[in-house]
């Protein structure tokens, strides 16, 4: 599931104008940077990795999403309204790693430790609230069917 | 990957809610498995333990401040490493070999000696080496009981997860693809029902 939730953030990147609806924090600006891992399911897992300043965009990227491959590592720039964050997600476990805080000048009285926690922990939402909107998205066939469709044609190369 | 700066790489894991009152008891219990330093004169490698957040030296918790305002348990796991790498090891061997030989107009030592002169120099190089120390965060947030592991190391996860289960008697439960879902508030049934879903194969000529 973490293989197919990359995936179609991709794709909503690209077809929903950069982002992704989110109930709390509206819509998050989603980008890819820098380095971007596609790998196919199954026992015997075949990965190409593609790096780039703009990897989503890459002709390579494109040829592995149509040899059936999946987004299975990804560093994402996500843009919250005033903050941006970058983190890598790897999509076995979607564990937060290397992510970079926005530098805010929180209240005086609020301590950097507090600050850089309540920072993390909106990052962590933001990316828990993708996955579970995602998650719904796909148990629920009849919304999912007309984007599973959309994400075909996108894969076969006519746009988002 | 640290929590106070630079870019943050962390573990998740969640755990029940504390007991009314735990100030006093978590105190209690992180001081008892505090972190004690290793004594170079025994065979002991490796050590790990809890040291206060922004004192790797200090193993006392108080109980009036664990909780920051924000509602955080913040504190560390120290883990010492004292090992004497292979190749120095052999060199100051073979040089303490070399001296006995020469000093007894011998030609080499026997096994059994060059195992008793190992030890030997393997107590004195102990004795002239600190330990590796490695310091991790770990933020606990008590209200939603999420725990945060500050690094993406297994094995110091798995030292971590054994160490904070003796302390506190509880179970730790990673967060991964599906226990993040009840978190965040689907049921059971619904987080079921997903091992039923077939992986969906995007590269179909679509219809």
């Amino acid at each position: 599931m973490g293989r197919e939730f990359l995936t179609w953030l991709w794709f909503e990147a690209e077809r929903n104008e950069g982002g992704v609806d989110t109930p709390t924090f509206g819509r998050v600006g989603v980008d890819f940077g820098q380095r971007l891992s596609l790998e196919t399911g199954g026992n015997t897992k075949e990965g190409s990795t593609v790096q780039a300043d703009a990897p989503s965009q890459a002709e390579e990227a494109r040829t592995a999403l149509r040899t059936g491959k999946k987004v299975a590592k990804a560093r994402l720039l996500l843009d919250a309204g005033e903050r941006q964050y970058q983190v890598n997600l790897d999509a076995e476990s979607l564990t937060i790693a290397g992510a970079k805080l926005p530098t805010m000048l929180g209240p005086k009285d609020a301590s950097l430790l507090d600050e850089r926690l309540r920072l993390i922990d909106e990052l962590e939402a933001i990316l828990d609230e993708m996955y579970v909107g995602f998650v719904r998205l796909r148990m629920d066939e009849g919304r999912w069917a007309p984007v599973r469709e959309a994400m075909r044609e996108w894969v076969a190369g006519s746009g988002a | 990957m640290a929590l106070a700066s630079g870019s943050v790489s962390y573990l998740r894991f969640f755990v029940a809610p504390p007991p009314e009152g735990f100030e006093r008891l978590y105190a209690e219990q992180l001081g008892a498995l505090r972190f004690v330093e290793i004594d170079p004169r025994s065979e002991v490698e490796k050590v790990n333990g809890w040291v206060q957040f922004d004192d790797a030296f200090a193993g006392d918790f108080d109980p009036g401040t664990l909780v920051t305002p924000s509602g955080y348990l913040l504190f560390r796991l120290r883990i010492d490493t004292l090992k004497i790498p292979a190749g120095t090891m052999k060199a100051y061997v073979d040089q303490e070999a070399m001296n006995r030989c020469k000093a007894q107009n011998r030609e080499k030592l026997s096994r059994k000696e060059l195992d008793q002169l190992k030890l030997e120099v393997k107590k004195q190089l102990r004795l002239r080496s600190l330990p590796k120390l490695q310091l991790v965060d770990i933020a606990w947030n008590i209200q939603s009981g999420e725990v945060r592991l500050f690094s993406a190391s297994k094995a110091v996860a798995a030292a971590f997860v054994e160490l904070f289960e003796k302390t506190f008697q509880t179970n730790l439960q990673a967060v991964g693809l599906r226990s993040v879902l009840w978190l965040r508030g689907m049921n059971e049934a619904e987080v079921d029902s997903l091992s039923l879903l077939e992986p969906e194969r995007f590269h179909l000529i679509p219809r």
